[in-house]
């Protein structure tokens, strides 16, 4: 790897000046002539039939540009509720003025009647036939473990062929496990490998257990914001802060009915996204819609209020979980009964449940996974979605099993561990990994085998795995009669992924890194690009880059064997120079030089181009340790040292990859610790940072990152996507820590001092 | 925000014939008044400043060996104060739990015990160090001790027009100290605060005061327990003692951060830390 001189080193990144200096451009910076200020009015209840929305005396306040409703909607998709509301803060209308203060006022003068309705917050309570039903009478559709539902669902759907016989037969068979059927189901996934009950009744050891993570927000420092201008010929602009420009645009067009050219998406500076930052309705609609009405821009920003109340945060679950063990450490079956707050609509990432099969070999296992209505705003991927939860369960309970039949947790973990061809639980087999080279190089970094405690001390370890995504992407190359090279594409810049596109590119062509440029195009000018979102950035559009430049390579060699009169295969590309290899005395000719010539050439200007959509990604393994200390009177716990290895492939830019483990390290401390938003009947009770705590840097010691480099086949360089994975074991980790430190373990999220106190008196503290 | 009148008075006869006015609000630092206006649960008609009346900041040594603290006085100059720290310590310890480095500049000692939140950081301190509050009006000055001017949640006894204008402390006990129970190791919100102040002779107490945040809906002294530790030397038992007779003071709810049983269990953990620290403070 030493003979790269670009990538693999620590640059820094190509929007560090900007970022710090605040130059950087924000969605909220975007100013057009003219523009108007929307505001979203929203439910005031959880749960409420609406009888009336009257706007009337909202209109006449003076600087009222437009209100708009559902029936503005000529689509007629579903854009602000109409007859019921099913969370605090959902979308009714929304106001246009020509200031914020009074685009505000008129929101509190829209007049709204609701007839209020029972409330259901809890999963548990809400797959109960008791509970309000979100979605009309789904008694009917209420699935159960048996899977009929679904079978009775299909059979519905399907209108061409007569059912009736089967779907009674069906319906017959239901109604014999009353206690098993679920009500407020929005979506069910199931997976089975082998013979769980065979495998736990091998099993010298049985744990069972039930784990509740909460719902937590993606907390982006920048809220959801969108500039919309459309145009008298319909053209609509927007200046979004989004994930994936591309995604924007089509959502866009295809809510309002818009031919997708007709929408242009202008990506801003990112201020976070997390996953979070794809949402088509939260704002950018409602301000296309304005802009349509009021025939001027409009700017609709969310408060962070809003953010919470009608955001889209990661779901939070129930996992009952139970895993069975010989006495010399063989995991034998697993099996998980999931229930995901999937809130208002579906799309939680019931899914993720599968990955509470970890990385081991487990012979049986059984996966069932419900997704649940309840009366909050839907969710959306939050930095590795559903694996945190999954796996914050999957590995608390590894600790018990290991506990309980006397093994070391990593030394357990090591011995189970799958690696390169072994049987994947319900999913093909492995492909090279480096699982146990992570795990090892943690427990090495953080001298677990020499371990020492105080008293009230203790260390914990888990391990998370994640595949990054991939998708298509684009890119242009232009050289210039300076010698510089011009990258122009259209994927937002998350976290360095521009930095490591231009490391590519400056590698490849040989150029100082200093000379390579970045250039966002929008989606009227730009490739398609796939989303930043998934861990894809780097693996996709590095994959992309490495194209284009290897594209430009050629038509630079062709020009300078032009130039030079020489053959192709006499030529090299180094120090930003075409040399001719066999010349005596040494002749070359610089790129700058090329440039300028290929303006006078028949081929003409040095463009090259890169395009790529798949190729099968790797799995990675963030293997963390922490070590803690527990206030038993107080139920304080600090953290003392924090290690986290991560297997990343072949790190482009270790300096941004570090930021990356560090990153999703402290999401994942957060989640174990402090972070949860909090519901009741009337809805989320804590919409701000007083009481949604995000810790500080005053919370965590540094954290130690270890790259560990067990290369990709198809990633640039070997590079693995690094976003993700760093947030999955770190919740399992502060719990497993907390257990080792004071003899109680929490099963449900966050570890907050009340729930420590408490288990320590259970246990006769 | 709603649009309002903005008074920026010279003299506090001014101030205190503005603010008499009905939807006034007075503005020190601004670090709540400013959120809850643009959260529009604060929409007063007239804001007025006491920026520009002279002598209202500043933290001077009185006659009599205490300090004066102007209620403008900001936070981090609390904070940071040699005397205020070695004096009065508990009382640093509390400015310094507010809010970030930020903020602390801009709030005022004063802003924090106004807006009468039973979970101020400075308030705890305050009660324990036995702090007088002096208050003008047009009809001339009167002065209470801290301990009576809250009278509910947001609430004080200060009348129309009322201003506070400092915070009198008597000369230095032997030894303070505050705790505040919070999730978040800086800028989170008191899940209780406990600080304790003690007068040493010999080794014996001879008198203590303990202050409680976030227990009750106004902030409160512990005097039960004060009474049990005046007079003794300190031992686990008479701590446990006093630690669940300030436990037993406490009449905390049940909210979103915790429950009142916890907060009752912390204020006895947190007496008995505070009184301990605050002897060996006497001690050093």
């Amino acid at each position: 790897m030493s003979d790269y001189t670009v990538v693999g080193q620590k640059v820094p990144r190509v929007d560090a000046i900007e970022k710090v200096t605040g130059a950087a451009h924000y969605g909220a910076d975007v100013h057009p002539a003219g523009m108007l200020y929307g505001k979203i009015i929203r439910s005031k209840h959880a749960h409420a039939n609406i009888i009336r929305i009257d706007t009337s005396e909202a209109e006449k306040l003076s600087g009222v540009r437009a209100i708009i409703t559902q029936a503005d909607v000529l689509s007629g998709r579903r854009v602000f509720a109409t007859d019921k509301v099913l969370y605090l803060g959902e979308p009714l209308a929304a106001v246009a003025a020509t200031d914020p203060d009074i685009a505000e006022e008129a929101a509190e003068l829209v007049h709204i009647e609701y007839e209020v309705l029972p409330v259901v917050q809890d999963v548990m309570e809400a797959i109960k036939p008791s509970a309000p039903r979100l979605h009309g009478d789904a008694t009917k559709d209420g699935p159960n473990r048996r899977g009929i539902s679904t079978q009775l669902r299909k059979l519905a759907r399907d209108k061409e062929n007569d059912h009736g016989d089967e779907i009674r037969s069906l319906e017959a068979e239901l109604e014999k496990y009353p206690d098993e059927v679920y009500y407020n189901i929005s979506a069910e996934s199931h997976t089975e490998a082998g013979d769980v009950e065979q495998g736990f009744a091998d099993s010298d050891v049985v744990v069972e257990d039930t784990y509740v993570i909460p719902r937590v927000h993606q907390t982006y420092m920048e809220p959801h914001v969108s500039v919309a201008s459309a145009d008298s010929s319909g053209k609509v602009t927007v200046w979004a802060s989004t994930q994936g420009p591309f995604a924007i645009r089509s959502g866009i067009a295809g809510t309002l009915g818009i031919p997708l050219t007709q929408v242009n998406v202008i990506g801003t500076t990112m201020g976070g996204g997390f996953g979070g930052r794809f949402g088509v309705i939260i704002t950018h609609v409602p301000a296309v819609l304005l802009s349509q009405k009021t025939g001027r821009p409009v700017r609709v920003q969310m408060t962070r209020e809003e953010e919470f109340l009608d955001g889209r945060p990661a779901p939070g679950c129930v996992i009952k979980l139970k895993t069975g063990a010989t006495k010399d450490g063989r995991i034998l079956a697993r099996q998980a009964l999931a229930f995901w707050d999937s809130g208002s609509v579906s799309g939680a990432s019931i899914g993720s449940t599968i990955r509470v099969r970890g990385v081991y070999k487990i012979p049986n296992l059984k996966v069932d996974a419900y997704g649940v209505h309840t009366n909050k705003s839907g969710t959306a991927a939050y930095r590795a979605p559903g694996a945190p939860q999954a796996i914050f369960a999957g590995e608390s309970q590894l600790d018990e099993i290991a506990e309980r039949i006397g093994m070391d947790a990593v030394e357990f973990r090591l011995m189970n561990m799958r690696e390169e061809g072994d049987a994947v639980p319900a999913g093909g087999s492995e492909p090279k990994v480096g699982y146990k080279e992570t795990l090892q190089a943690v427990a090495d970094a953080a001298g677990w085998w020499e371990r020492e405690t105080d008293e009230n001390q203790g260390w914990g370890v888990a391990v998370g795995d994640w595949t990054n995504g991939c998708g298509p992407g684009g890119v242009y190359i232009s050289v210039h009669e300076d010698g510089s090279v011009r990258i122009f594409h259209g994927s937002m810049d998350i976290t360095g992924t521009d930095t490591s596109i231009s490391q590519i590119i400056a590698e490849i062509l040989t150029v100082p890194y200093e000379n390579v440029t970045i250039t966002r195009g929008d989606t009227d000018s730009a490739p398609y690009s796939t989303g930043s979102g998934g861990s894809v950035v780097t693996f996709t559009m590095g994959n992309t880059a490495k194209l284009a430049a290897e594209d430009t390579h050629r038509r630079i060699l062709e020009l300078a064997s032009e130039r030079l009169n020489t053959n192709v295969d006499n030529l090299e590309l180094r120090e930003g120079a075409v040399h001719i290899i066999t010349a005596d005395p040494p002749k070359s000719i610089s790129l700058g030089e090329l440039a300028a010539y290929s303006l006078s050439t028949t081929g003409g200007p040095i463009v090259g181009k890169g395009s790529f959509a798949r190729q099968p990604s790797t799995p990675a393994l963030a293997a963390q340790i922490a070590k803690v200390e527990v206030d038993p009177e107080t139920g304080r716990t600090r953290v003392l040292k924090l290690i986290a290895s991560q297997d990343v492939g072949f790190a482009i830019n270790p300096m941004t990859v570090e930021g990356q483990i560090e990153g999703g390290v402290v999401q994942g401390y957060a989640w174990a610790m402090m972070e949860e938003m909090q519901y009741n009947e009337s809805g989320n009770v804590n919409p701000g940072f007083v009481d949604y705590r995000v810790p500080t840097s005053a919370d965590l010691p540094t954290v130690e990152s270890v790259i560990v480099e067990v290369p990709a086949p198809n990633g640039p360089y070997g590079a693995k996507g690094v976003g993700e994975p760093p947030i999955t074991p770190t919740l399992a980790t502060m719990a497993n820590a907390v257990r080792d430190a004071v003899g109680i373990r929490i099963n449900e999220l966050p570890i907050k001092p009340e729930k420590v106190v408490t288990a320590l008196q259970r246990n006769g503290h | 925000m709603r649009s309002f009148e903005f008074f920026e008075p010279t003299t506090l006869a001014e101030a205190s014939r503005l603010f008499a006015q009905e939807h006034a609000q007075l503005l020190a630092g601004g670090t709540d008044l400013v959120i809850g206006m643009k959260a529009l649960t604060e929409t007063p008609q007239s804001v007025i400043s006491l920026q520009k009346i002279a002598g209202l900041a500043g933290i001077t040594t009185d006659a009599d060996g205490g300090v004066s603290i102007g209620v403008m006085t900001r936070v981090r100059d609390v904070e940071l104060s040699e005397e205020i720290r070695n004096g009065y310590t508990a009382l640093a310890e509390g400015a310094a739990e507010i809010g970030s480095i930020q903020i602390r500049n801009l709030a005022t000692l004063g802003g924090n015990i106004a807006h009468a939140s039973p979970a101020a950081d400075t308030v705890a301190a305050l009660l324990a160090l036995d702090a007088q509050v002096d208050i003008a009006s047009a009809d001339g000055e009167r002065s209470v001790p801290i301990h009576a001017l809250f009278t509910g949640p947001g609430q004080t006894i200060l009348t129309a027009g009322e201003i506070m204008t400092r915070f009198r402390l008597p000369s230095p006990a032997s030894g303070s100290h505050y705790i505040k129970h919070k999730i978040r190791e800086v800028m989170d919100l008191a899940f209780i605060g406990v600080a304790a102040a003690v007068d040493m002779d010999n080794g014996t107490i001879t008198g203590a005061r303990i202050g409680l945040a976030a227990v009750a809906p106004t902030p409160i002294r512990a005097t039960e327990a004060e009474e049990l530790l005046a007079g003794k030397s300190l031992t686990d038992a008479i701590l446990a003692e006093a630690g669940e007779a300030a436990a037993a003071a406490c009449s905390p709810i049940s909210d979103l951060r915790c429950s009142a049983e916890h907060r009752r269990e912390m204020v006895d953990v947190l007496t008995r830390r505070t009184v301990r620290e605050a002897v060996a403070r006497a001690h050093a």
